[in-house]
């Protein structure tokens, strides 16, 4: 297991370098040069020469030991994102925006999946059933709900008219407070593809022969769905599960925005927005390396549960 | 087990609530504060007066730190009077040197910068200090283009600082003769030639106001963070991309509210508290709140005390009459509209091959957009149409303007002039291009109406949409054919837009048009150094119609703020030149409270 671990650990280093690569190319060959807009309006050419030398924009692109293109990779091997276009440090920006994050998106990713799971389960036992059909359709259509149309209800019905959550974020107010809103917001809108998605994995257990043996065997519906089916319908769950845990750290971007939470989403549209290349590529980076890092742990968990995959 | 794994779980979702931060204590209202709620549209990007010029960082600026002069609160038109300067300055007979007396018993804010904790005293010394740090290169202030060439000195200063290799490498005291501080209490400038608007824009500017080489040697590059002023608050809490706290500040020598004001003042309630000592409100909260739905639901709320009109909210608040709603007068909310400094405009690249030779090609595209259709759909007919460059606003706006009929609607006459436009071009004319500097519904309905338009009249037109960064880049290399802008005034003196189409400052400076006239630049260089008199209008006014003439841009409308507030919040005098305004504003309390009693009769 040791020797598949660093084998898979060592598979990230080209991806890595890929990303930092592409990132590179984006922000530098193709994002063009920001100087002139950070310098502002009537910017005389040696404020924007100055900014240029400030961000290392004057340097050579490749062919130095001192080149921008080296630069970016030293830079983010030594997590040394330096300032954003406000001055500020990135690294602190960034730590500041992943506790907020994690408030919204934690709480989020577990409602969705116990919710989920637990549902899927008994609609599948229960198929072909109205309820079964009911929760279909129902799944159906909050997939088709715009996800900014669960936002601005929830905002104007639940916040601003029945008055059982706060409209906006407020400093007086403790964080589990202003998050809840936007949490249950969260699940309600996630919930409709969730349970789709495993609910056909548990039909798909469900049909399987042990299930019938159980059955006949006498043993409790309890029993057969929580011991045997839930645990063999793991693979499909642990996928999708852990390749989410990334995200969680990158917040979600319209939440955060509608209720004021400043999380590392509302961080990354800013950048975005303002073209705070600084900002964008050390989200990126970070997020490239959670994702390699996350893809192994998934690659162990299905060793763990299923001792049918062999780390060989 | 089970209960040990829901324990687990538990746990970690509380842990990373606690992680996110519990509940700030110490921005919890105490029962009689004073607090002022407010709205911010846009993030906040720094702090320190010497750099950063957008709106939103000069309404936070401008609370903390003073320049010498304001714009009187009440008085219209606008006039300056001292803020920090003990009087208004003494000013030679060539008018080229200024000497100014600074108010004594002026104090910084206490900050951990200076020895023992305590503010000490403002000396001329830290305005010249303020000016010079501009002036330094390393330092790359977004503020140069204030002094650039103006002050006797200043430029070979600033080329001295190009040796030194940081920021804080450079000597500020080496002398610079424009610059001087021959006591505590006295300021020199000298200019270099007559600036009319050294006063009017410069020194009433946070730009120039004192700043503490205490506090900048103390923080170096987080002084962004840590404001150290001389006005009526300073800052407690700034949460990036959230919220920022200001509370009174202790040290402010205290200030009178003004006594005096213009006609209806006094009916109007701006007179209530003439004398007394502001600010008046013990703490000034911002949240920044991007989107429309809930700033405006705060403000409904009465957790704000101010807010705009969102345009989607327009016929809730502003019945066919043009007046409130009864929902509105229901809620004790009160409107006011006041003319802005502002004018939008359809421009053209005058480099463009096409459009930059064919003066009959933009007329016709000017005949052909209904600016008052352009005001309904966009602007619930808020705005007045632009017929020049000049806003209302300012004294220098010719009222006999609109019979030039500059901005009149006429599709046929633009038919006949897209003839014309075509035989200059020599065959049919390509598609053109509008930059559009958003992606969002609005600016696609907005480049939809160009298009309509000017399709209505056998010419096509195209729009292309863009984020905001990318179109400001396109513009500043000059690679957009038309675009859609505005410029806004930040003193009442048009020499601030009609810079704007003066040759020397082509695109990337603020002439986006890229126009140039030999006979504006003449009267452009001439108008520079003249002061206000009825010659200098005069010319204002000559200049405008050579611009109108040459047709670089469509101008569309002058923009009308439409502002609510609640009828608790007093002294809401609008005023467009200036925004340090907190210290003014008060909350009848009682009023505020009554708001919450009158909410639950409504629901």
């Amino acid at each position: 297991m040791t020797t598949y671990i660093i084998r898979r650990l060592l598979y990230t280093i080209p991806i890595v370098f890929g990303v930092l690569l592409l990132t590179f190319v984006l922000f530098t060959l193709v994002g063009g040069d920001i100087s002139i807009e950070i310098a502002g309006k009537n910017a005389t050419p040696d404020t924007i020469a100055e900014i240029r030398a400030e961000y290392g924009l004057d340097k050579p692109l490749f062919l130095s030991w001192d080149s921008q293109f080296i630069n970016h990779f030293k830079n983010a091997f030594t997590f040394d994102f330096g300032r954003a276009r406000d001055r500020e440090l990135v690294v602190d920006k960034i730590k500041r925006g992943v506790g907020p994050s994690l408030a919204l998106t934690v709480p989020m990713f577990f409602g969705v999946i116990i919710i989920s799971v637990s549902l899927a389960l008994v609609i599948a036992f229960v198929q072909g059933s109205m309820w079964d059909v009911l929760a279909v359709f129902i799944c159906v259509a909050g997939m088709s709900i715009p996800y900014l149309s669960f936002i601005l209800f929830g905002q104007y019905f639940l916040a601003y008219k029945l008055g059982l959550f706060p409209v906006f974020f407020s400093p007086d107010l403790p964080t589990a407070q202003y998050v809840a809103l936007p949490v249950l917001i969260g699940i309600v809108s996630g919930l409709g593809g969730n349970l789709r998605f495993y609910r056909t994995v548990m039909l798909d257990e469900m049909r399987s022969d042990y299930v019938r043996t159980a059955f006949a065997k006498g043993l409790s519906t309890r029993r057969v769905l929580f011991k045997h089916v839930l645990k063999n319908a793991m693979i499909p769950i642990i996928t999708r599960v852990v390749l989410a845990i990334p995200f969680l750290f990158l917040g979600s971007l319209l939440l955060e925005r509608f209720f004021g939470i400043p999380g590392l989403g509302y961080l990354m549209i800013e950048a975005i927005g303002s073209r705070d290349y600084f900002v964008i590529n050390a989200m990126t980076y970070i997020s490239a390396i959670l994702f390699v890092v996350f893809n192994v742990i998934t690659d162990i968990c299905y060793g763990l549960v299923d001792p049918r995959v062999s780390f060989e | 087990m089970k209960r040990q794994k829901v324990s687990l779980l538990t746990a970690l979702i509380a842990t990373i609530f606690l992680f996110a931060g519990c509940p700030d204590s110490s921005s919890q209202s105490e029962p009689n504060e004073m607090v002022l709620h407010h709205a911010l549209a846009s993030r906040l990007t720094g702090l320190d007066p010497g750099d950063q010029r957008n709106v939103t960082t000069l309404t936070i600026k401008s609370q903390i730190f003073e320049p010498l002069y304001q714009y009187h609160f009440l008085k219209r038109p606008y006039r300056l009077v001292p803020l920090l300067a003990e009087d208004m300055p003494q000013i030679s007979s060539d008018k080229l040197t200024y000497t100014i007396k600074i108010k004594k018993g002026v104090y910084f804010q206490d900050d951990e910068c200076f020895p023992g904790g305590r503010g000490r005293q403002v000396r001329a010394e830290d305005f010249v200090f303020a000016i010079k740090r501009i002036a330094n290169i390393r330092y790359r202030s977004q503020n140069w283009s204030i002094f650039d060439d103006k002050i006797v000195g200043l430029d070979k200063f600033r080329e001295y600082t190009k040796d030194c290799k940081k920021a804080e490498d450079v000597d500020y005291s080496r002398n610079v003769e424009g610059l001087q501080a021959p006591d505590d209490y006295t300021l020199v400038i000298k200019l270099k030639r007559p600036w009319p608007q050294l006063l009017t824009y410069a020194l009433s500017d946070t730009a120039t106001a004192p700043v503490a080489k205490e506090a900048v040697d103390c923080y170096g590059k987080d002084i962004m963070s840590h404001p150290v002023g001389t006005g009526p608050f300073m800052l407690k809490q700034w949460r990036r991309r959230s919220y920022i706290e200001l509370v009174r500040n202790p040290a402010f020598r205290g200030e009178a509210y003004p006594s005096e004001g213009e006609p209806g003042d006094a009916e109007a309630g701006y007179l209530d508290d003439a004398g007394k000592i502001m600010p008046f409100a013990d703490r000034v909260v911002w949240t920044i709140i991007e989107e429309d739905q809930p700033r405006w639901f705060l403000f409904l709320q009465g957790k704000l005390d101010s807010s705009a009109i969102p345009k989607d909210n327009f016929s809730e608040v502003i019945g066919g009459s043009g007046k409130l709603t009864p929902e509105m007068k229901r809620r004790n909310i009160h409107l006011k509209t006041f003319l802005d400094p502002t004018t939008f405009f359809l421009g053209f690249n005058m480099q463009d091959p096409i459009l930059g030779k064919n003066k009959s090609l933009r007329f016709a595209i000017s005949r052909a957009i209904n600016r008052e259709k352009f005001i309904e759909l966009f602007r619930n007919n808020r705005d007045t149409v632009a017929h020049g460059i000049i806003p209302p606003l300012m004294a220098s706006y010719d009222p006999k303007i609109e019979e030039k009929g500059y901005a009149r609607f006429d599709p046929k006459e633009a038919q006949e002039l897209l003839k014309e436009a075509e035989a200059i071009h020599g065959g049919k004319l390509p598609t053109l291009k509008i930059g559009v500097p958003g992606t969002d519904t609005f600016f696609r309905q907005f480049g939809q109406f160009f298009e309509r338009q000017l399709e209505a009249v056998g010419l096509d037109v195209e729009a292309e949409y863009m984020d905001g960064p990318t179109y400001w880049e396109k513009l500043h290399t000059r690679s957009l054919q038309m675009f859609a802008s505005g410029m806004g005034a930040t003193l009442p003196d048009p020499q601030d837009l009609l810079q704007s189409f003066y040759s020397k400052y082509w695109a990337p400076g603020s002439n986006s048009f890229n126009y140039a006239n030999p006979e504006f630049d003449k009267l452009y260089e001439k108008i520079a150094v003249m002061f206000d008199s009825p010659e200098r209008t005069e010319l204002y006014r000559r200049m405008e119609l050579i611009v109108l003439e040459d047709c670089p841009a469509v101008f569309l409308n002058h923009r009308v703020a439409y502002v609510l507030h609640h009828d608790w919040y007093k002294n809401y005098k609008p005023n467009v030149f200036t925004q340090g305004l907190s210290k003014y504003r008060r909350v009848d309390m009682k009023k505020r409270a009554a708001y919450k009693e009158l909410l639950k009769k409504i629901k």
